[in-house]
């Protein structure tokens, strides 16, 4: 035991350097003021935005930020998958956000979190795509502003797929034998992001169904959706599926890397891959299933909402109103100078030059052929009863009928609830 | 030091060449498992003196042609991530928490150990029922109180909450039922009273142990990841574990930074464990944290 | 460490006679002093222990969604959801094939190292060393080395280049359940992570076994190796097992960190209570009710499994002598 002999001087060391910093961390604590900055005097808003991957979107917010004059705005850029942890611990308390993005969502709307913004839409309601209109209305209120809308569609490899001879498929089946021809080795020929959640819904609508009814009835659950379910289930199973890739179906760096052949991504992520891969890149949308589906894009996008408890709503309305109904330069800014995103504005959209053409363009046009919106009574307890569907009939290998069975009890109640 | 049997006088060749065998045994498995436990830090250095392109590569490369020394400076440059305030914060966090908790709890550990108070036992049972409510069951209701403090983006929310560590108290006590009576015993009647002997005779007596919980103290508070995440909202209060994870959910994925950003989260700690290490050992020796 | 010897053994002598001048008034005095050194311990465990708890259960008995001030009571409906609720109980099942895996797992091998340690003579503090570095490393670290590099279910992932060799197709770890490869990604994340903190609890012990024990044991003809490792090694260190045991078990049921940055949560399988409570409250769900009698539902378990573990095994004996 050599320590023994030495201990002692150690340990004086040690309790002195011990007692210096106990004295100096304090001291440091005290000069760190990280109260919400933001400068000037007058009103002070916060706003809340989950991390775009793309570069300088985060810079871009903040400068439109910095822009206004009527109140000092400061910007909370939270990364993503903890975005949605943030924000609703964030909103019970007293530092919650004044406004912030999020998807619409009926449980924002009936518990009251999210104020009524249909005074600063309905001047401009004309303008703004009538489905981004509906998806964020509830009784007749308008509760968010749409700012992008996101379509996701599959992306693929025009070279792989000559190579392999594949033409272009337009139903799920002949999606599974691409896959299948396009795989080799070392490259898997569909990536569908890892869990499959991305593909729940286009799955549903491919299949000629809905999430929900007009009615707000289950929609969903139909034979050609179960039939949808077996063919992913084989296709999971093929395979010529990649699974457990490092990044999600929003990177596109599955396809830019060269991990697969297809990938399922968003309009977002369309520069990069063009700078990665060039020409060599074609967009189809979600095949059909079975003989009386229809292909179909699903059109997600991020809207601005105002937190109905914060403390100055009337300022944050204004806000809202100055920079996202108000400021069409910015819009068009944040819609198309990093990721390509759609303007939910006609009137933006039809100068949005960026996106008349080439492979954009064609983004565009499956956005506009084969879109599904959010729907606003679909909500986070009924994603997650889908995704037990995805877990059990096609990464299990359970039944589809009984795991679709368990999905109706839980929207059930979630439906019961909600709509009584 | 060896507690293996004592070298009894001339050994036979035989005995010996068994030892030999069993030696090069002893180091095999050991190195073997060592192996085991190197992989992981193998990948974070490799990856982090890497391209992308060599990370992704259709072939294992091994280790990288150029070791990318720039990939640091490339880490620090990066404006959208401070990850040098990440490692200050988590630096002054990890510092106050183990200040204070070693204060606070061991104080709180020998008045339940020494104090022969009627209700103590109650006391110390109504501590030990915390250990079984798992943290994440309080979680929200902790953020809204710590946050109608104030407290959300301050050391104080970072530290404060997390101070009680009930187990830290209760290894504290466990430790002080087996100090020796008599040393304290001795000096209370010297009129220093349990508050002068606490101080003056069990403290200096104790360093041991005391090193012992500051490392394992400052592991917790610098490797916290959920809290800090909830009570950072803003990115100049961030710990090096939330800027680490930030970069983990970016949309576009960049191996070699990730990677680098991992070594260097990992290297402040490694160096307080090279150091301190012994003293872990020595401490827990001493206590036996024993049932 | 010698002034305080000697001071001690020189005042051992009066100590007998003046220990009588203290005893006035001591009820009041020992009263003071508990909670002089207890006290502030004891007010931030209420108000940043207790008050969450008790708020916590308060929550369960009422309809509170997106609000942690509800007004909605609806007794045990939260209660009879989450029981009915076939995520919740499945995680039960998880957590106990987990644990009853884990805990054994990392007792051995913990275990295992410190005698291995314990026997070296030379590069000991380098192989302790080694074993005990990734305790360093925070699971956020950990899970980000197992997901991008070593078991993820590309092609240059570690894992998949090693099964390469040997003509394996790529696996993928996490995202199949069947085989439950999962499994495998979980458990060597834990062990990496903790084994060498238990390690250093087993070298402590070992430490402090009298070398006499074993010197008894030669003379009376016990063979090295198994024989002193079954008589002598273990029984002594059963303390240590028991804590260690202990210290493990509740680890464990409050895994989450791993699950949480490895499994994704879209999973149905491999998921822990704390996991499907976190899913329940925090995400968009935003259920508090739910999760708050999810989560009472949990400690009133913890509490049973660990009385029942103090039971069998003995732990928390002496403490009568407080």
């Amino acid at each position: 035991m050599s320590a023994q002999s030495n201990s002692h001087w150690d340990r004086r060391t040690l309790l002195r350097a011990a007692a210096g910093l106990a004295v100096a961390a304090p001291l440091a604590a005290c000069g760190s003021n990280n109260g919400r900055g933001g400068g000037g005097s007058g009103k002070q808003l916060q706003q809340y935005f989950h991390a775009y991957g793309e570069a300088g979107v985060e810079q871009a917010v903040k400068r439109y930020a910095k822009a206004y004059s009527k109140a000092g705005v400061s910007t909370q850029w939270i990364t993503g998958a903890d975005y949605e942890t943030k924000l609703f611990a964030a909103l019970l308390t007293q530092q919650a956000p004044d406004v912030f993005e999020f998807h619409p969502q009926i449980q924002l709307v009936k518990s009251g979190q999210v104020a009524d913004l249909t005074d600063i839409i309905e001047p401009v309601k004309d303008d703004f795509n009538p489905a981004d209109i509906a998806s964020h209305s509830y009784d007749g209120k308008i509760y968010g502003v749409r700012m992008i809308d996101d379509p996701q569609f599959l992306f693929y490899r025009k070279s792989m797929l000559q190579k392999a001879n594949v033409a272009v498929p337009t139903t799920l089946e002949e999606l599974i034998e691409a896959a299948a021809k396009l795989t080799t080795p070392k490259v898997k020929g569909l990536f569908l992001g890892n869990d499959l959640h991305a593909v729940e819904a286009p799955l549903i609508w491919s299949a000629g169904a809905e999430t929900l009814t007009a009615k707000n009835e289950i929609g969903y659950h139909t034979d050609g959706v179960v039939e949808g379910l077996r063919q992913l289930r084989k296709l999971f199973t093929s395979g010529s599926l990649l699974l457990d890739a490092p990044a999600d179906f929003w990177d596109p760096s599955a396809i830019s890397q060269g991990l697969c052949a297809i990938q399922f991504c968003g309009m977002w992520a369309m520069p990069v891959m063009q700078q990665a891969l060039g020409d060599d890149l074609g967009v189809l949308p979600f095949p059909k299933v079975g003989s009386k589906g229809r292909p179909s894009v699903y059109n997600g996008g991020w809207s601005m909402f105002v937190n109905a408890k914060g403390g100055d709503v009337d300022a944050a309305k204004e806000y809202v109103k100055w920079l996202w109904i108000d400021q069409k330069q910015y819009q068009e800014d944040f819609a198309t100078s990093y990721g390509f995103h759609i303007p939910p504005r006609t009137s933006i959209a039809a100068r949005a030059d960026k996106l008349k053409s080439g492979l954009p363009a064609e983004g565009v046009k499956l956005f506009n052929t084969y879109g599904h919106f959010d729907n606003i009574g679909w909500t986070q307890a009924m994603w997650s009863a889908w995704d037990s569907v995805i877990a059990d009939c096609v990464r299990k290998g359970g039944d589809p009928e009984a795991a679709l069975d368990k999905a109706d009890r839980t929207v059930g109640r979630e439906l019961k609830k909600l709509f009584g | 030091m060896t507690t293996s049997v004592p070298e009894a006088g001339a050994k036979s060749r035989r005995v010996r060449r068994a030892d030999a065998l069993g030696n090069t045994g002893l180091y095999l498995a050991v190195s073997v498992a060592a192996v085991f436990f190197l992989v992981p830090f193998y990948l974070i250095v490799r990856n982090a003196l890497s391209t992308d392109a060599e990370i992704t590569g259709e072939n294992w490369k091994f280790f990288p042609t150029h070791l990318r020394w720039g990939n640091i400076s490339e880490l620090f440059d990066d404006t959208t991530v401070d990850f040098a305030r990440s490692l200050w914060n988590s630096m002054v966090v990890a510092v106050l928490m183990t200040a204070g908790i070693l204060l606070i709890c061991s104080l709180a550990g020998y008045g339940l150990a020494r104090i022969p108070y009627q209700h103590a036992s109650k006391v110390f049972y109504a501590v030990l029922a915390t250990l079984m409510v798992p943290t994440a069951v309080t979680f929200v209701p902790s953020f809204v109180l710590v946050s109608s403090l104030g407290w959300v983006d301050s050391y104080r929310g970072l530290v404060i909450p997390g101070l009680f560590s009930g187990f830290t108290c209760f290894l504290f006590r466990q430790y002080f039922l087996g100090f020796p009576k008599e040393l304290e015993e001795a000096a209370r009647v010297d009129g220093l009273g349990y508050w002068g002997a606490y101080w003056r005779v069990v403290v200096p007596n104790s360093l041991n142990f005391f090193a012992a919980m500051a490392t394992i103290t400052f592991i917790n508070g610098w490797n916290s990841f959920l809290w800090p995440l909830v009570i950072g909202q803003d990115p100049s209060s961030w710990t090096v574990q939330v800027a680490l994870s930030s970069y983990m959910t970016n949309q576009t994925v960049n191996y070699h930074l990730i990677f680098m950003a991992t070594a260097v989260s990992i290297l402040p700690l490694l160096l307080v464990f090279l150091f301190l290490q012994r003293w872990l050992v020595q401490g827990i020796a001493q206590t036996g944290i024993k049932g | 460490m010698s002034t305080t010897t000697t001071r001690g053994i020189a005042r051992s002598a009066p100590a007998g006679p003046a220990k009588a001048r203290p005893r006035q008034g001591l009820g009041a005095n020992r009263t003071l002093n508990f909670w002089l050194f207890t006290g502030p311990f004891l007010i931030g465990l209420v108000i940043f222990v207790f008050v969450p708890i008790v708020w916590s259960v308060w929550l369960s008995f009422y309809d509170a969604r997106f609000t942690v001030t509800p007004s909605h009571f609806v007794g045990l409906d939260n209660y009879r959801h989450m029981l009915s609720n076939s995520d919740f109980t499945g995680s039960l099942v998880t957590f106990t094939v987990f644990a009853a895996f884990i805990v054994p797992t990392t007792w051995a091998l913990a275990l295992g190292l410190a005698l291995l340690v314990h026997r070296l003579r030379l590069l000991r503090a380098f192989f302790r060393s080694v074993f005990f570095l990734p305790t360093a490393c925070s699971y956020v670290a950990a899970a980000l080395i197992w997901k991008m590099s070593l078991f993820n279910g590309v092609r240059f992932g570690l894992a998949n280049t090693v099964v390469g060799w040997f003509g394996v197709d790529n696996i993928a770890w996490v995202s199949n359940p069947s085989p439950p490869w999962y499994w495998l990604v979980v458990v060597t994340v834990r062990l990496w992570l903790q084994s060498g903190f238990y390690m250093i609890l087993f070298l402590a012990a070992l430490q402090n076994i009298p070398g006499e024990l074993y010197e008894a044991a030669a003379i009376d003809g016990a063979r090295r190796g198994w024989q002193t490792f079954r008589y002598i090694t273990l029984p002594q260190l059963r303390a240590t097992s028991t804590a260690v045991i202990l210290l493990l078990l509740i680890a464990a049921y409050q895994a989450f960190d791993e699950f949480y940055n490895l499994i994704t949560t879209r999973a149905t399988w491999g998921q822990t209570p704390l996991m499907v409570l976190y899913k329940t409250a925090l995400g968009a769900s935003q259920d508090y009710g739910s999760g708050s009698a999810g989560a009472v539902i949990l400690t009133l378990l913890i509490c049973v499994v660990t009385l029942f573990q103090g039971r069998i095994m003995g732990f928390g004996r002496g403490e009568e002598s407080t």
